[in-house]
Formats: structure tokens, C-alpha cells, sequence
């Protein structure tokens, strides 16, 4: 028994693992030779150091942020990773398990150290070669993920929409926009969430314009990179709390600029050369299905809009006429239809030929465009006939829309010659809420018939009749 | 009763604790990067007899709701700050203290400087604003130290869901309770942790510092690593009628090491 102590001083000092005390705050107090030797310091030097001091600086984060706490609430440490840098300079991975005494007075930290050199470069390898397969699997899965999106995009809001959330998210931007050109060249948000939205109009230039202008993608990594390029935006920047900004344009096949997407950071940011190539990929998919998702709508509008004169067609006419009459039975309110029959046009269409007739059946469509009201659905019946549909509509207001009508109808035609003068004979359904039950087409033939009675008493006139 | 806001339950999504007296001054704990609510296991109990005292876990952390963590919105501290108004707002609590640690102490200043309406007073545990040097501005570390960290952080949560699987798949029931207890302290998300550390130790919000206009407490450990004396200084320089007040602690986190000395002087600064 008397050898006993000896015996465990030596293992003590010997042990295959390093040991320590330390105080609560890390200082040093004991530690054992194979730590010593493992780490090439003396006995006199580490004895009340402060263990943190030896490690590395993200382990003394770690140490600091994690390990502390843990130790600290759970009264003890497991298999924590850390890097010790030793006398000369190297560096040792170790993995220590470490207790807390608390009911030592003083607190003590016994903490015990083993060798991790090779288990860390083995992870070193595997971590590394997990962050390339995730790097290259995330890229996978945004441009997969984007393109099942924007396949079920059914027109372009929705595309503008399936790229804002896919840019997003693949940069971690706190918002992102989706912009597009229109007819004039100007572009406007079309998807997402755009910080600039108020100020579009205001004739600024923005990053998202020299991205379309350019070609290229618009990198802003800081507010110094953002103020030198767009100094009139800084008030803004600061408002919508923004750090850094990327743009990146919506090239077609043939290279032309149909927009862009503009992502948004609440940090500043280091763009790798990898992001933005996936911004790029992303933009191109996008642009592709873009001409899909436009043609398509073009389709769609063709199909339901007359062709001659760009008004709804009678398909379009009686979905139009349907929605309208039950919610106005819904929201117990007046509907009226207008249906207009153009007097002297067979005279046109004869004596002055097809072309004329078409185009005076156009000018006749532009004239009714801009006497309408804002909600008013128009449409082309069939060869000289117009329906209008007005909805919260009553026999007054209905008559003065009519009589606007006639009015522009009457109003002499450019290149038409006197003799070849046109009117319009009109005939109004007006359906009260008090009314009978009417379907849309009791109220078509009703209109009909009054426009009818209108052409019999002698054209160019307005009747009305309630249902 | 309980909002859904942004499609969450703002209490569940932050696992937000309320302890204290209900009519008390509200004190909202709010916890740093590398753990949870229970950092303030030694601290918060001390002023449940006299205010209303709330403690919550950052999205990520703890017992919060991980479904919730999106990365754009965690891009930047904002995305904490408008959590932590969201709570304010959700319990509707005025003239709070709100105690941040760490980064969190500026997720702190920048919700004050958003919105103030019901903050009536900040305190800073060891907090910095930018934690990588810049010209005529000392922090402290490197851009390189961050990865560091970074690598630090991976060696450690190498294989971590390899090690939750067979308790996950009830394989681990052997293991005792205590054990179980003692891993789910500072429970973290690893990929979240990650990003979390990038977030913290890469922001930059010197600039935010002055848009605070509520009373201010700083704390300041005297061997802090993390947050050093200058910095420190700097916060205080930068927040108008701050006061900062050195503790007798070292490390990083006084409210574990040196919890009777931070109730101190929480105690002085709500009276």
C-alpha cells in the first residue's frame, strides 16, 4: 500500500493522455509530463498560464463561445476539438474532455487531453470534400428546383416570381426583384420584393439598368461601392437597410437584354466568381422560359380578343358578361348592357372596299376605348356590332355612356368621305337588382332587340329597356 | 393568445420563456452566438421577484423553431432585430430593459435604432460592432481568424448527425438522462452555427451605434478576448450618454463566470 501513491504519480505524469487543472478562469495548476512533451513547454511555463492563451484563434472562439458555456451549465465538456499551438509554433489538434468541480472550494477545471493529429486530417479531407459535394450539389438543386418552378409558370408574373424566390435563396439575399423591359424600353418590377419600387419612376439610374445596359452582371459588395456608382440611391440604400447589391441581366439566345435580377444584402459581401456564374445560369433558364411563357400568353390573348380590332371576342364576351351578372346579383347592384349596331357601314364596306371597312371598324374600336369607363369589358359581336358591358351600371349612367358613344360613332372619319357618314343605332339591357332572373343571354337578346327598335325608328338613336 | 406573424408563432418560433411578475418592468435576455437561452440560467432568476423577466432562444438556437431559419432573412443581424421587435410587439411589453450578450448586444442596438417605442433601456454585455480591424479601428482579429473559427466549428460538429442518428432512431436509450441533458445544453443546429458565425463575425454596424437614444449600460469584462477593452470604448464613444462600467470578470461571458457581479449591476442600472 505504501507504494501505491509513487505508482499513481506515475501514471499521473506518464499517462497516454495530457492532463490539467486549471482554475475557473483556465489558469494552470497542475499538468501532468505528457502534456509537456506534447506541446514543448516547461513545467515552469505553463504553470499559471491560461490554457485559452495556448490555443488558436478560432479555437479560442470556440473555446470562448461554446466550450465555456457548456462547461459551465453542464458541469462538463466532452470530445471537444480544439487547436493547441505549441513552444515552437506548430500546431496540435487535440480533442479534451473536461470537468467542473464546483464543489471544490476554490472551483477547479480537470480537463484531459488526447492527440487528434491524425483523426484531424482525416476530417480535414472529408469535411473538405463533404463542402465540394454540397458546393456542387446546391448548384444542382437551385437550377433543378428553378427549373420545375418556372415550368408550371403560367405567364410572366409567375416566372418573375419562381426567379425572385430562386436568386434568393440561392444567395442568401435578404430580397431579391425580378425586372422587366416593357414596350418603351423602361424597366419594371415584375416579381419579388423591390427596395427601388418607389423611386422607378424618378429617372434614376440603377444597377439593374447599367446590368441590362452592359450585359454583364453589376457587382456592389459595400456602401462605398454603392455610393461611388449610385450616389442618388444612398438615401434610399439606407432606408430599406441595404449593404450590397448584385444585378445580373436576363439575356435571350440571341444575346438580347429582356431584364434583370437584382438581389439585395443586408451585409456587405465578398460575390465569389462561383455565385455569380449560378446567378448567370439561373438568368439564362429564366430568359428561355420567358419566350415560352410570352408566346403562350400571346396565344391566350388571340384566342379570346378579335383580331381586327383587338377587343374581346364573343368567347371572352360571355365569360365577361357571366362574372358580371352574378356578382352584380351578389353585390345587389345594376348591370347594363350596351349593344350598338354601326349604320352606313355595309355602305362603306361596299363602296369604299374591305380595307376601308376595316379600317373605319378599328377606328370605331379606338373611339370606343376612350369613352368608356375605367372597368367596362368591350368587345366585337360580329361584323358591325359592339357590345359594351358596364357593370354597376343603372339606366342613367348607361344612357350617357351611350351617349357618348353615338357621339364618337357620329364624329366625321378621317380619309371617309361625307357621303359615307356613319352612326350607331343602340339598344340598352339594364338588369336591377329588384329584376326578374335573367341569364346572359336574355340580357344579349334583350339589348339586341332594343337596338332593333332604335334602327327602326330611324338610327342614331339610344332605347333602353329594363329586365 | 397568440399572433401568427411572418406565418409563425412568434413565442414558439423563439421558444420565449416568461418567469417574474407579470406587472413587473419587463427585462428581456436576449443570448449570443455558441448557445441558448440557458446562459442566463445564473442571472435572469434573481429578478423574477421584482420584473417580469423573458428569455429567448435566436432562431437556430436551442429550442427554436429551425424551420423558421431563413437564410436571407439571418443574412444579417437585422433579421435577429426584427425578431426581437416582433417579440417586444408580441407580448406587448413597454419600457423594456432589454439585456443583449455578445452579437447579440447589437442586435440589440440596431432594434433600438429601428424602433425604440417600447425599449426603455439597453444593457451590453462584451458587445462589438466589427470584430475585423480596419483602418483607424481596432477589433481584433483578422479575416483569416474568422475562418479559423470556421474550421474550428467544423471540427467539432464533424459527424454530428452521424452522432444524433441512433438517438434520433431510439438506439441511444441506453444512455442516461443526465447525459442527454448535459448534450442539449447549447443545442445547435451545425449548418445554422456556420452561417451564424459568418453573420457575427462579419457584419459590420459601427455605423449603427448612434442611432441609439435610450439609456445605455455597457459591461466590460477585463480580460474579454472577444471584445476587448478598446472595443468596448468604441461602443461606449458611440452611443450618445452611454455608460460603461468595467466588471471584475475575465472571459467573454460574465453572467456564467461572475453572475453575482453582472445582477449587480443590472440592479444599479434599473433603479
Amino acid at each position: 500500500m505504501t507504494d501505491a501513491a509513487p505508482d499513481f504519480e506515475q501514471l499521473y505524469e506518464h499517462a497516454p493522455c495530457g492532463y490539467f487543472s486549471t482554475t475557473p478562469d483556465g489558469r494552470i495548476q497542475r499538468v501532468n509530463a505528457t502534456f509537456l512533451a506534447w506541446t514543448g513547454f516547461t513545467r515552469e511555463e505553463l504553470m499559471g498560464s491560461r490554457f485559452p492563451d495556448l490555443l488558436d484563434v478560432g479555437s479560442r472562439l470556440f473555446y470562448e463561445t461554446r466550450y465555456l458555456p457548456v462547461l459551465r451549465l453542464g458541469g462538463e465538456a466532452r470530445e471537444i476539438a480544439l487547436t493547441v499551438r505549441r513552444a515552437d509554433g506548430g500546431l496540435l489538434p487535440v480533442l479534451v474532455n473536461s470537468l467542473l468541480l464546483p464543489r471544490d472550494d476554490p472551483e477547479e477545471i480537470r480537463t484531459a487531453v488526447f492527440d487528434a493529429t491524425a483523426r484531424q486530417d482525416y476530417e480535414r479531407e472529408l469535411v473538405a470534400a463533404r463542402r465540394n459535394a454540397e458546393a456542387s450539389e446546391l448548384r444542382v438543386r437551385v437550377l433543378q428546383d428553378a427549373s420545375s418552378a418556372f415550368s408550371r409558370a403560367e405567364t410572366e408574373r409567375d416566372l418573375a416570381h419562381a426567379l425572385s424566390t430562386s436568386a434568393r435563396e440561392s444567395l442568401d439575399a435578404s430580397q431579391a426583384a425580378v425586372l422587366l423591359l416593357d414596350e418603351r424600353g423602361a424597366l419594371r418590377s415584375v416579381g419579388g420584393n423591390d427596395p427601388f419600387a418607389d423611386f422607378r419612376s424618378a429617372h434614376l439610374r440603377f444597377p439593374a439598368n447599367d446590368a441590362v445596359d452592359s450585359k454583364r452582371p453589376v457587382l456592389l459588395p459595400d456602401h462605398a461601392a454603392i455610393e461611388t456608382a449610385y450616389p442618388a440611391l444612398m438615401g434610399a440604400v439606407r432606408d430599406a437597410r441595404i449593404e450590397a447589391i448584385c444585378a445580373t441581366p436576363l439575356l435571350d439566345q440571341s444575346g438580347m437584354a429582356l431584364g434583370a435580377i437584382s438581389c439585395f444584402f443586408g451585409r456587405h459581401r465578398q460575390f465569389d466568381p462561383q455565385n455569380v456564374e449560378l446567378q448567370a445560369a439561373l438568368a439564362r433558364q429564366a430568359a428561355e422560359v420567358l419566350g415560352r411563357v410570352r408566346l403562350e400568353e400571346r396565344l391566350r390573348r388571340m384566342a379570346l380578343h378579335d383580331q381586327l380590332t383587338g377587343l374581346a371576342n364573343r368567347q371572352l364576351l360571355a365569360e365577361r358578361l357571366g362574372q358580371a351578372l352574378s356578382s352584380a346579383e351578389r353585390a345587389r347592384t345594376p348591370l347594363a348592357l350596351i349593344f350598338l349596331d354601326v349604320d352606313g357601314f355595309k355602305t362603306v364596306n361596299d363602296g369604299l372596299g374591305h380595307a376601308v371597312g376595316d379600317a373605319v371598324l378599328r377606328e370605331i374600336a379606338d373611339r370606343l376605348r376612350t369613352v368608356v369607363r375605367g372597368g367596362d369589358t368591350i368587345g366585337r359581336f360580329g361584323g358591325d356590332e359592339f357590345v359594351v358591358v358596364c357593370e354597376n351600371a343603372d339606366e342613367f349612367a348607361a344612357r350617357s355612356i351611350a351617349e357618348r358613344i353615338a357621339a364618337a360613332v357620329r364624329d366625321p372619319l378621317p380619309g371617309v368621305p361625307a357621303r359615307y357618314a356613319v352612326t350607331a343605332s343602340i339598344g340598352i339591357a339594364v338588369h336591377q337588382p329588384s329584376g326578374a332572373d335573367v341569364t346572359p343571354e336574355g340580357l344579349l337578346i334583350t339589348a339586341d332587340a332594343a337596338m332593333y327598335l332604335s334602327k327602326d325608328a330611324g338610327k342614331d338613336r339610344i332605347t333602353a329597356v329594363g329586365i | 393568445m397568440s399572433a401568427i406573424t411572418d406565418g409563425f408563432d412568434i413565442r414558439l418560433r423563439n421558444a420565449v420563456t416568461e418567469t417574474g411578475r407579470t406587472d413587473g418592468r419587463p427585462v428581456v435576455f436576449v443570448h449570443g452566438f455558441g448557445c441558448s437561452q440557458e446562459m442566463w440560467r445564473d442571472v435572469a432568476p434573481a429578478f423574477e421577484d421584482s420584473h417580469r423577466v423573458i428569455r429567448f432562444d435566436q432562431v437556430g438556437a436551442g429550442r427554436s423553431d429551425l424551420s423558421a431559419y431563413d437564410r436571407g432573412k439571418y443574412d444579417s443581424l437585422h433579421g435577429y432585430a426584427t425578431d426581437l421587435l416582433q417579440i417586444l410587439e408580441e407580448l406587448d411589453l413597454h419600457d423594456a430593459i432589454v439585456v443583449g450578450h455578445s452579437v447579440s448586444a447589437m442586435v440589440a442596438v440596431l432594434a433600438a435604432g429601428r424602433d425604440a417605442a417600447r425599449i426603455g433601456g439597453l444593457i451590453l454585455i462584451g458587445p462589438s460592432p466589427r470584430y475585423i480591424d480596419e483602418p483607424g479601428y481596432v477589433g481584433g482579429f483578422q479575416r483569416e481568424d474568422i475562418d479559423s473559427l470556421l474550421d474550428s466549428l467544423d471540427a467539432n460538429y464533424f459527424g454530428w448527425s452521424e452522432a444524433m442518428a441512433p438517438v434520433i432512431m431510439g438506439i441511444g436509450n441506453h444512455i442516461d438522462l443526465q447525459a442527454d441533458l448535459t448534450d442539449s445544453f447549447c443545442a445547435t443546429d451545425p449548418d445554422i452555427a456556420r452561417h451564424f458565425a459568418r453573420v457575427t463575425f462579419l457584419s459590420d454596424n459601427r455605423r449603427d451605434l448612434d442611432r441609439v437614444k435610450v439609456p445605455t449600460l455597457i459591461l466590460q469584462c477585463r480580460e474579454d478576448p472577444i471584445a476587448p477593452l478598446p472595443v468596448g470604448r468604441y461602443v461606449h464613444a458611440h452611443i450618445p450618454g452611454s455608460r460603461l462600467v468595467m466588471l471584475d470578470a475575465t472571459g467573454h461571458c460574465p453572467h456564467l463566470s461572475a453572475p453575482d457581479r453582472v445582477v449587480r449591476e443590472l440592479r444599479t442600472f434599473l433603479q
